[in-house]
């Protein structure tokens, strides 16, 4: 045996070596990835603390959430994480494209879920509404109510910041303030929806994460836009004077999902079944002003906090149609995007 | 006088004897190995899909160069990084140039805080600018407290923003090369040129501009080429309207998940890349290595 092969072969046994000391600890972890910042601290609390507690299996934080690197994972058959929390039209996109596993529902409790959230691939994580947000110092005092104030520059003078990427949100947006009634929406008349959004185009500065739309508005960078009403929420609690609009709020949910190939499928499943059960989504609901997907949540949470979360703005809630974005999300992100960079 | 004339570096024998000899290959191999693993071969992966995917066939280049967007972002890239590379030549000389004459506790002082500027997070440079230039920052609430101006101006999520921040972060890559370049020309010789009745700015052109051009251009190339793929400062500091082609990559890859148009996005840069090196190459040569 010359030098080398020995070195190979001692190089050989101690991958081994460590792939079966790796699989061993795996058995007792997972990886739980989600978008950072005052949500993900949430979810850790309220969920990832608890399951460890009852379990023993140990969840690992990663993040943030990309749908690129999820892609990459399965592709290559080395999937690193467990569950994902994402947004729904990826869920039902990735659904589609065979990236993710079904949800095991002898594990995860079905029925106890709002059935607007839950599919045959992914379960809610919560549910959100994009509200008009904005800082009344920076406004001088006038209150804007509907979305088409953000559209009114003369009005509300300053920047307006609205969600970066391609997802559903800005333009119903575009289309509420241009008039379009809330059930006449989908199927989005691009055109108009974009034809709107160019009106104000150059005073809108971009988000992409949500840590930095609260630092836009709190800073009264851009006084006035779009928000997830969690961040709003998390704002206040922290003392900032922002304020935000219920009206015309759009509800969609971030789901869980386990990406193809995940390595502790089971440990995944019940790890969902934890955060989303009445405990684990009354918890998470109470730190966030995320409202829970678990119907029996509500029950268990303090009054005063229940009071202010998005179930209880459904006055002129309107939905955002997941169905319809998973069939149009490449064709309007090809758009989206040319239009940005326009 | 031509650059090439100038002796910057007298080949060593023992170098040169051993370059024939082909020695030294073998302790390349680990890096090299590394670089081919972990880079050369994703990145031909990458390029492999933007000829194969959703077909095989050349419609995500065609799609690529049909698309004004695209070809506008691709405009814009060029037009970024040379904005850049200019404003750290015109910036970086002077610079290099007092590092190499100054007095050495100055020189040493200067020197100190271009390394450490280059030492410190990216991410966290890039976050300070934002501070600076946004409306609400102290840039804009200092000028509208003296009166100067009555609305903030715009200088960030554009041009000007990425402009500014990027040049800040590239001023090191051209200052680095063109003191190098400065520092081991012979001072005499300007006395020399001055003596021979040549006036300050003659002396400058004619004399230290020649023999510094090969650290400008190894400056310029240094800067230029790593603009062309940057992607966090713009990112931060730029709008959608002024895209870069590594941020529309990125967009591709993570959003849109569209990865052969992104492998074609992201070879039509390397060729470009590539490109202006060959140009390098011819005009300037390797560095003096080649001997």
């Amino acid at each position: 045996m010359s030098r080398t092969s020995r070195a190979l072969g001692v190089a050989a046994l101690a991958l081994a070596a460590g792939l079966a000391g790796a699989a061993m600890a795996q058995s007792g972890s997972i990886v739980f990835t989600s978008w950072g910042g005052t949500t993900q601290d949430a979810q850790k609390k309220s969920w990832a603390v608890p399951f460890t507690k009852e379990t023993g299996i140990t969840v690992k934080q990663d993040g943030p959430t990309d749908y690129g690197k999820l892609k990459a994972m399965v592709e290559s058959g080395n999937v690193s994480w467990d569950v994902v929390d994402v947004e729904a039209d990826f869920a039902a996109a990735a659904a589609k494209d065979g990236l993710i596993e079904p949800i095991d529902f002898s594990i995860v409790k079905r029925g106890e879920i709002d059935p607007r959230f839950v599919t045959d691939h992914a379960v809610g994580s919560f549910y959100y509404s994009f509200v008009l947000g904005f800082n009344p110092a920076s406004l001088k005092g006038k209150t804007p109510k509907s979305w088409a104030d953000v559209f009114d520059t003369t009005a509300f003078p300053g920047k307006r910041t609205f969600y970066k990427w391609s997802a559903p949100g800005v333009l119903e947006i575009a289309l509420l303030a241009d008039g379009v009634p809330a059930d006449k929406l989908y199927p989005l008349d691009l055109d108009r929806a974009f034809k709107k959004l160019d009106s104000i185009k150059k005073d809108i500065v971009w988000w992409g994460t949500g840590a930095q739309s609260q630092q836009l508005l709190a800073s009264g960078e851009a006084p006035i836009g779009q928000f997830w009403n969690g961040r709003i929420f998390a704002l206040q609690q922290s003392g900032e004077k922002v304020d935000l609009s219920w009206e015309q709020n759009l509800t969609a949910a971030d789901m869980l999902v386990v990406p193809k190939g995940a390595k502790n499928k089971e440990a995944a499943m019940k790890f969902i079944a934890e955060a989303t059960s009445p405990e684990g989504q009354a918890s998470f609901a109470t730190e966030s002003g995320y409202a829970p997907v678990n119907v029996k949540s509500a029950a268990l949470m303090p009054k005063d906090v229940a009071a202010n979360l998005p179930d209880k703005h459904t006055a002129s809630q309107i939905n955002l149609d997941m169905g319809y974005w998973a069939a149009h999300r490449d064709e309007i992100g090809k758009r989206w995007y040319a239009w940005q960079a326009e | 006088m031509t650059v090439t004339d100038v002796p910057i570096a007298t080949p060593s024998p023992v170098l040169a004897a051993a370059r024939r000899r082909g020695r030294g290959l073998a302790p390349v191999l680990p890096a090299l190995a590394l670089i081919v693993v972990v880079f050369v071969i994703p990145v031909l992966a990458l390029l492999l899909r933007s000829v194969l995917e959703p077909e095989p066939g050349l419609q995500n280049y065609a799609a690529f160069f049909a698309s004004t967007t695209y070809l506008k972002v691709l405009g814009n890239t060029f037009l970024v990084a040379g904005t850049v590379t200019v404003a750290t030549v015109l910036l970086g000389f002077p610079v290099a140039w007092f590092l190499a004459i100054a007095p050495s506790f100055w020189s040493r002082l200067l020197f100190a805080i271009v390394i450490l500027s280059m030492w410190t997070n990216l991410l966290a440079r890039t976050y300070a600018w934002m501070v600076l230039l946004q409306r609400t920052g102290i840039i804009n609430r200092t000028l509208m407290e003296i009166g100067l101006i009555s609305e903030p101006l715009p200088l960030i999520n554009n041009l000007v923003g990425v402009t500014i921040g990027m040049t800040y972060i590239m001023l090191p890559f051209m200052i680095l090369p063109l003191h190098a370049t400065i520092r081991s020309i012979d001072p005499a010789i300007f006395q020399a040129a001055s003596l021979c009745g040549a006036s300050r700015f003659q002396a400058f052109t004619r004399v230290m501009l020649p023999l510094t051009a090969s650290g400008i251009a190894a400056g310029a190339l240094m800067v230029f080429v790593m603009s062309l793929g940057y992607f966090i400062t713009p990112a931060l500091l730029g709008g959608t309207s002024n895209m870069m082609l590594a941020e529309l990559i990125a967009q591709l890859v993570q959003s849109l998940l569209d990865w052969g148009l992104a492998g074609a996005a992201a070879l039509v840069l390397l060729v470009i890349t590539l490109a202006i090196y060959m140009v390098q190459l011819r005009f300037f040569g390797f560095g003096q290595a080649r001997g």
